[in-house]
């Protein structure tokens, strides 16, 4: 079953709930899908610069220092990408961004092995 | 069965590496509270010593004192590690000025908390207006 099919067609950046598990993916632009709950697939990340958006619209740009399982992420080298709009955040370099609060995360669009990442969604939907 | 070494912490998401440094943290509403972490746990709470509140509106702002905060994880949106340049604290020219200053845009200006309070206020103000102007020309339907 291709993930695809699951999308809203107007939306280029839709959370996908899988139908097999409760893993949750994020459908990111480009045709990128991630499994959060597989979090050692970011860990291919780690390292790389990615914008996390917040429920509250907040989008930081940062190095990706490291992700745990209720998707906290921590960012090095941070910038926010309306720095106008948030001067409080000027002085903020390396921060700790709490999971629940985490919208999207974008990844660089080498970032993700879809073929590898297919292959593990099934290997899960199968329940093994 | 591998023990952790203790550097394991600045390779893990956790705030371990944040403890005993002035970060900003950022609140659900808004809110940005400054202030050593003391302690946390896997929630994100954390205990915040010698809390501030930051308030800004528009080019001014100021630094209101709390005291010894305990906040609900749920609440946390973002912790952040200050910044400060290490050399203006070893820069004597410098080190007369506002240490805080340098954490935010040079045209910022620290103000009292009265006059603050009364920006503030006029902004909520203000917003609430907008929104109810908005509200009266909805039958005009622009958009």
């Amino acid at each position: 079953m291709k993930f695809s099919s699951k999308l809203s067609p107007n939306s280029d950046a839709a959370k996908v709930v899988s139908p097999f598990s409760s893993t949750t993916h994020f459908h990111l632009r480009r045709n990128r899908t991630i499994a959060a709950k597989d979090y050692r697939e970011h860990s291919d990340l780690v390292g790389r610069e990615v914008t996390v958006e917040l429920k509250n619209d907040l989008a930081i740009r940062g190095t990706l220092h490291s992700v745990d399982q209720y998707l906290n992420i921590k960012l090095e080298n941070t910038r926010v990408v309306d720095e106008d709009k948030y001067p409080h955040m000027r002085s903020v370099r390396n921060c700790f961004i709490r999971g629940s609060v985490v919208r999207y995360v974008q990844l660089p669009p080498d970032g993700v092995d879809i073929e590898l990442l297919h292959d593990a969604t099934r290997r899960e939907a199968r329940g093994g | 069965m591998s023990w952790a070494s203790p550097e394991d912490i600045y390779l893990s998401t956790s705030l371990a590496s944040y403890l005993d440094k002035k970060l900003l943290v950022l609140l659900r509403d808004g809110r940005k509270l400054l202030g050593t972490l003391r302690s946390f746990d896997q929630f994100a709470n954390a205990v915040l010593e010698g809390a501030c509140e930051r308030v800004i509106v528009g080019e001014i702002y100021c630094d209101i004192p709390l005291g010894l905060y305990i906040i609900r994880g749920e609440n946390v949106v973002l912790i952040g590690e200050l910044y400060t340049c290490t050399f203006l604290l070893i820069d004597f020219v410098l080190i007369d000025k506002d240490v805080d200053k340098e954490e935010l845009p040079p045209h910022m200006t620290r103000v009292p908390e009265a006059e603050i309070r009364r920006a503030q206020k006029a902004e909520r103000e203000a917003t609430d207006l907008k929104g109810t102007m908005r509200k009266r020309m909805e039958f005009l339907d622009m958009d």
